[in-house]
């Protein structure tokens, strides 16, 4: 509101700010990546709005439902292959605040492990029912069915090929703000798949065999 | 402010207000305005909605426009009419009527129109038709199959069908149960009763009752290939004797409707020359059968390119002998 | 092959054939032509003046975010032109269509378009107009103010923004080609479920539709992460956010919409994709898939969408009228709650595309009441915008009559929206054009907000101002054409015309469909009359040469540097000290105080990476489109290359000197005119072109100022 009723002294007033150090580097990066992640958060919560349209006994037409393929025991250790991935994660992310380069590449190869560990035991798993003649083409509901834990699959993917990156760079460069900034965006995202995991392994795996 | 050198056509923005003349058009030749000329009961309740809800809007949007242009005109620069205030940018009152007048308008609208409005034309279960239904009145049921492109109007209660042409009763409640064999269109007769999706694989609802004997154009309201405008069908309301005589007069028709003989109804066609066709034997529970086809994934696909050369297809269908 | 394709296919070329390219269309083959020897008219006129390197360094390789915006504008208005060709199609179709009695021509019965052609125009004409025409225009506008309204020297992130504009275009290439290779889709911009499904649509036109759909979702959803960071993180001292210039608010409320509804955009047609390429079941009528699903989840999008649109609309308007006004904006804080009011509404309404679906009257009155719950913000943002007026000195520009324009556009479209957002009313008009008309009075309110803030905010950009005469001069004959197309199309909404009849069966509708392609010639006009407007505004620019505050009375904190802006946006980052700090400084009588100081500044570095991933987005999006497999599988392993690529490369940015800044600052000071003094006519060719960004090489400090500017 411009406020001309007070005088301004036209000697004292403050007119421009020069160079101030405002902009911090990782600080602008990683709000970006929250955003990033709100609008991955929206296509996951859409997909699972299909996902639970697609999933009444009708929309499995004469197929099989999820009570009579989905192996609880078998995709509990893919969460645990995940979880693990994440607690990796998260010793290279403690690593890298003592600068310890070294811990900073272990962390993140034994994550990456991890990750390849879940997606082989996805990939086995859709093999699997593939074997059943169980296929996203057989229904509305095994489309969604596919299309959702498969969408995921797709974003480890990609996070795996991320984490190769970053184990090059630490390993090719210094600690720089970018690299730093990277390594953190990526924590972010590997911790929000877990977190999306969760809700795959409950809402559809679990609740799939029980009902 | 600004040098002008030269001066804009200043006549130019009479221009603008030409086509309100279109409106005392308008009110000469009624019959065309289809909205505004309803006949059903349903189309009716709707129009008075409309008349409610464009009276209180009317009132406010037409007050803030007047209002605008008073103030364009009073606070012109340079014209004095108005006083200036440069600081001038708040005021309690006014914003609590800002606030106030929309608030108070939705308010209203949401009750009176909106709310009460659903019910009364609900299209599965209008108010303003079942409220007044007798309990020994003998309401008419249509099964509706909607083709690419055509119409299918089955009356389950006399065993007969009827493509492309609606008839009903006058003074009688008619409920239709709706389903499409490929893709989704729209049920409209713009005079009698207000629009239903048609959609394969699903069964919607509507309603319909009017008091006005005569003929009414029924469409199909959304696009659904090729053959969408030509998708017509002309609605006649007759009164209960010339109904019955007109059933007898289908009932006699050799055409039968067995679930073969639909599929082959069902296959694309335009129909260019308003073609009707009766259908005196009707296979019993057709209407559900199809529904379970479409559901068991039948599909009536549609050739490739068929309506590139529209002159061309509709050669190739007449020579199937099916115009 | 996971599904039943009809018609060839072959592992080289996909579906594409010779006989895909309409060489024997009437209509399609000539315009080919045209466009060939136009392009080659432009790459011999470029190779000619030798502009090729002026080209790559200045604008393809540019991560400014006022030449992106420029560009982003150009692309727009080119999609614009585009979409109301379209649009010409249509109504001379519906003319010559009307009736039973009507002749044919080039295969169609009645009129010269066959249906399918018909179904492929409209389509072509919403899509562009909505994705491709407004929403680069207003993307590219709020690129230009934004990071000027709030004091940053560019973007959060200036890389990402090229990137944003290239995937658009490569959006915009994707479905030009689709005019001349193949077709588009018939099923409506929205699309229908199930005729966009593979039996009922068999050709490439929805794959065209479906991939021009994800890049645009893509490239917007990177703008609008861009234009949120950089309103957070990006703002000079002292603009808190009770200080906001109103534009930059509506921006920051309308990306925060587009960045959470843009996915569901992405998860609808990608199951649409998964539906046409894989042979799943998301949409289809049998096996168990739910095609109402599809309907919602586009809506879910398609509605927020809407106010993506219109929000930074209402934005432009706030910001113009007061500055005509010679006031501040009524209502400041009632005006930021009403946008975000319509911005959380938004999400709450998505059914009212659909009321006619019979989904019952609870769920339909639900909707209904939270639809017209938006009434209420929008009738606060009108009723501030008249009582910004009152008390005012109202001087009419030809920015200030797009603004009032849009204003009594809005009022239309509010009173036919209210009509529509009931149930019982709706089921009459639904699908007739009435639907049409209402929501071209709302997207016609933005693009006269889109011309009113261009012709405002044009100055800054170029250092002159447009031609007044002319500006008015295309008001009104664009007035008029509004007028004649859609009061008639009001009319027929009346009459029950149903939308998207390639034949209009009824002959009565023959004098009103006539009256609408007499308002599409006095578009043509109004385009002519733009044209008109530019070429005389560029001729004359050394009189109109334009101050730091080029209308002289406005407020917010762009006008406050130089005209045209310099690539740096501000030589001293400004400290803020009111909200309409211009107006603030101008009535202390601090308009002329200079800093004493300067800083050298850190600027990002040009790149090629952003236009090359554009690029690969295209063929990526054809190859799909064609199922030419291993060329989308190359074309998506080359962008992630690029992306690896572009990652370990980083970008250090170079600094320019203080003195350098001073020196350049300087000379912007003496070339300009002062506010306070009578225009002079001895000005210089001003305007972003006329500058050399100084980021002429990657990793160049190097600066070269404009030649002209030199003394």
């Amino acid at each position: 509101m411009s406020s001309a009723a007070e005088k301004v002294d036209p000697e004292k007033v403050v007119l421009w700010a020069g160079e101030h150090e405002g902009h911090d580097v990782i600080s602008t990066r990683t709000f970006g990546f929250w955003l990033y992640i709100l609008s991955d958060g929206m296509l996951f919560a859409t997909l699972f709005a299909a996902y639970g349209v697609l999933s009444y006994a009708h929309s499995y037409y004469t197929g099989p439902t999820p009570a009579q393929f989905v192996a609880p025991w078998y995709t509990f250790i893919q969460t645990m292959a995940l979880f693990l991935s994440v607690l990796a994660y998260g010793f290279s992310m403690t690593a890298l605040k003592h600068g310890n380069r070294a811990g900073v590449i272990n962390g993140l190869l034994a994550a990456s492990v991890l990750g390849v560990v879940f997606l082989g035991l996805d990939i086995h798993d859709v093999l699997r029912m593939f074997g059943m003649h169980i296929t996203p083409w057989t229904s509305g509901g095994l489309s969604a069915f596919y299309m959702l834990t498969q969408v995921h699959a797709a974003h480890i993917f990609f996070g795996l090929i991320w984490m190769l990156v970053m184990i090059y760079q630490v390993m090719r460069k210094e600690f720089t703000e970018e690299v730093i900034g990277r390594l953190i965006s990526l924590r972010m995202f590997w911790q929000f798949q877990a977190v999306m995991w969760v809700f795959i392994y409950v809402f559809v795996y679990l609740w799939g065999y029980m009902s | 402010m600004f040098t002008r050198k030269w001066q804009p056509l200043r006549w130019v923005r009479y221009v603008a207000l030409a086509p309100l003349l279109l409106l005392l058009n308008g009110c000469a030749t009624h019959s065309i305005w289809w909205i505004f000329d309803p006949h059903g009961v349903g189309a009716k309740a709707s129009f008075d909605y409309m008349m409610i809800d464009v009276a209180v809007m009317l009132g406010i949007v037409g007050l803030t426009a007047i209002m605008i242009v008073w103030f364009m005109w009073r606070y012109h620069k340079g014209r004095n009419r108005g006083t200036y205030d440069g600081k001038w940018a708040h005021s309690t009152t006014i914003e609590v009527f800002v606030w106030g007048i929309p608030i108070l308008a939705v308010g209203f609208l949401s009750w009176a129109v909106a709310i009460n409005g659903s019910f009364a034309v609900n299209p599965y279960n209008p108010t303003v038709i079942t409220r007044h239904l007798k309990p020994h009145g003998d309401p008419i049921e249509v099964d509706v199959i909607a083709t690419d492109w055509q119409w299918l109007f089955i009356y389950p209660q006399y065993h007969m069908a009827v493509a492309n042409e609606l008839v009903v009763p006058a003074h009688t409640p008619v409920f239709f149960k709706l389903t499409s064999t490929a893709v989704t269109t729209d049920f409209f007769v713009p005079q009698l009763l207000g629009m239903i999706d048609v959609m394969p694989g699903m069964r919607t609802k509507d309603a319909l009752e009017s008091d006005s004997i005569g003929q009414y154009q029924g469409v199909a309201a959304d696009y659904c290939g090729a053959g969408t405008s030509w998708m017509l069908f002309k609605t006649h309301v007759v009164s209960k004797s010339d109904f019955a005589s007109w059933v007898h007069h289908a009932q006699q028709s050799t055409g039968n409707l067995t679930v073969a003989g639909f599929n082959r109804f069902a296959e694309p066609y335009i129909n260019i020359n308003n073609k009707v066709e009766y259908f005196s034997q009707v296979q019993k529970g057709l209407f559900n059968q199809v529904i379970l086809e479409v559901m068991h994934g039948r599909k009536w696909p549609l050739p490739m390119f068929m309506t590139e050369n529209m002159v061309g297809y509709l050669k190739k269908q007449a020579a199937e002998h099916r115009a | 092959m996971l599904v039943n394709l009809p018609g060839p296919w072959n592992p080289w070329l996909g579906r594409l054939a010779l006989s895909e390219i309409p060489y024997t269309n009437p209509i399609l083959a000539p315009l080919f032509v045209v466009v060939v020897v136009l392009g080659l008219l432009m790459v011999a006129g470029i190779t000619y003046y030798g502009k090729w390197g002026y080209l790559w360094k200045e604008w393809l390789t540019t991560v400014d975010h006022k030449k992106l915006g420029i560009m982003y504008i150009i692309l727009g208005l080119v999609m614009l032109f585009r979409g109301f060709i379209d649009g010409l199609m249509m109504r001379t179709q519906q003319a010559m269509a009307v009736g039973p009695h009507a002749s044919g021509m080039m295969g169609a019965v009645h009129g010269y378009l066959t249906p399918f052609h018909f179904g492929q125009i409209y389509s072509a004409h919403g899509m562009i107009m909505i994705l491709l025409a407004a929403t680069p225009l207003l993307v590219g506008i709020m690129n230009i103010v934004i990071p000027l309204q709030i004091g940053a020297r560019d973007m959060a992130y200036p890389y990402l923004n090229a990137l944003g504009l290239w995937i658009t275009a490569a959006a915009v290439v994707l479905i030009m080609a689709s005019l001349f290779v193949g077709d588009f889709a018939h099923n409506g911009w929205f699309g229908y479920a199930p005729i966009f499904e593979l039996a009922y649509s068999p050709g490439v036109g929805v794959d065209y539709w479906i991939w021009t759909f994800q890049l645009v979702a893509l490239g917007t959803t990177l703008g609008s992460i861009n234009f949120i960071a950089t309103i957070v993180k990006m703002r000079a001292p002292g603009m808190k956010w009770s200080r906001l210039p109103m534009f930059t608010w509506a921006s920051l409320s309308a990306n925060i919409i587009a960045l959470t509804s843009f996915p569901c955009l992405q998860v609808a047609i990608g199951l649409v994709a998964a539906d046409r390429y894989l042979g799943t079941h998301f949409f289809t009528a049998g096996f168990g898939g739910n095609l109402m699903l599809y309907t919602n989840l586009f809506w879910l999008w398609g509605h927020p969408e809407v106010y993506f649109v219109i929000l930074p609309a209402f934005g432009m308007i706030s910001e113009i009228i007061p500055t005509f006004s010679e006031k501040p904006l009524f209502g400041y804080v009632t005006m930021v709650l009403a946008t975000f009011a319509i911005a959380g509404v938004s999400w709450l309404v998505w059914l009212h595309h659909f009321f006619t679906m019979g989904m019952g009257p609870y769920v339909s009155t639900e909707f209904s009441v939270a639809t017209m719950l938006v009434g209420i913000p929008t009738g606060v943002k009108v009723f501030n915008w008249a009582f910004t007026m009152y008390r005012g000195r109202l001087t009419y520009t030809a920015a200030m009559y797009w603004a009032l324009g849009a204003l009594f556009l809005l009022l239309v479209g509010g009173l036919t929206g209210m009509m529509l957002s009931i149930p019982a009313i709706n089921y009459m008009v639904h699908n007739s054009v009435f639907v049409v008309a209402h929501f071209h009075m709302m997207l016609l309110c933005i693009v006269y907000a889109i011309f009113g803030s261009v012709i405002y905010w044009f100055p800054k950009v170029f250092g002159y101002t447009l031609n007044e005469a002319w500006g008015k001069v295309m008001f009104w004959l664009f007035s008029a054409g509004t007028a004649l197309v859609f009061i008639p199309m009001f009319m027929e909404g009346f009459m029950g015309m149903t939308r998207r009849l390639d034949w209009p069966f009824d002959p009565h509708w023959a004098p009103y469909l006539n009256i609408q392609v007499l308002g599409i010639l006095v578009y043509v006009l109004s385009i002519l009359a733009f044209v008109v407007m530019l070429y005389v505004s560029i001729r004359d620019r050394a009189q109109h040469r334009a101050a730091a505050d080029a209308w002289g009375t406005s407020r917010s904190l762009e006008w406050l540097t130089a005209s045209p802006v310099p690539f740096y946006n501000f030589a001293v980052v400004p400290q803020v000290n009111a909200r309409d700090e211009v107006a603030w400084r101008r009535e202390h009588g601090l308009s002329a105080q200079r800093a004493s100081h300067y800083d050298a500044i850190h600027m990002p570095n040009n790149t090629g990476i952003a236009i090359i991933i554009g690029g690969l987005t295209f063929v990526l999006g054809f190859a799909l489109t064609w199922r030419i497999w291993w060329l989308s599988l190359i074309s998506l392993l080359a962008i992630i290359v690029m992306m690896i690529y572009r990652s370990a490369k980083g970008d250090p940015g170079h600094v320019i000197p203080a003195e350098e800044v001073e020196r350049m600052d300087r000379e912007a000071e003496r070339t300009m005119p002062r506010a306070d003094l009578p225009r002079h006519s001895g000005g210089v060719l001003g305007g972003a072109i006329a500058y050399d960004s100084g980021a002429a090489g990657e990793g160049s400090a190097n600066l070269r100022g404009a030649p002209d500017y030199r003394p």
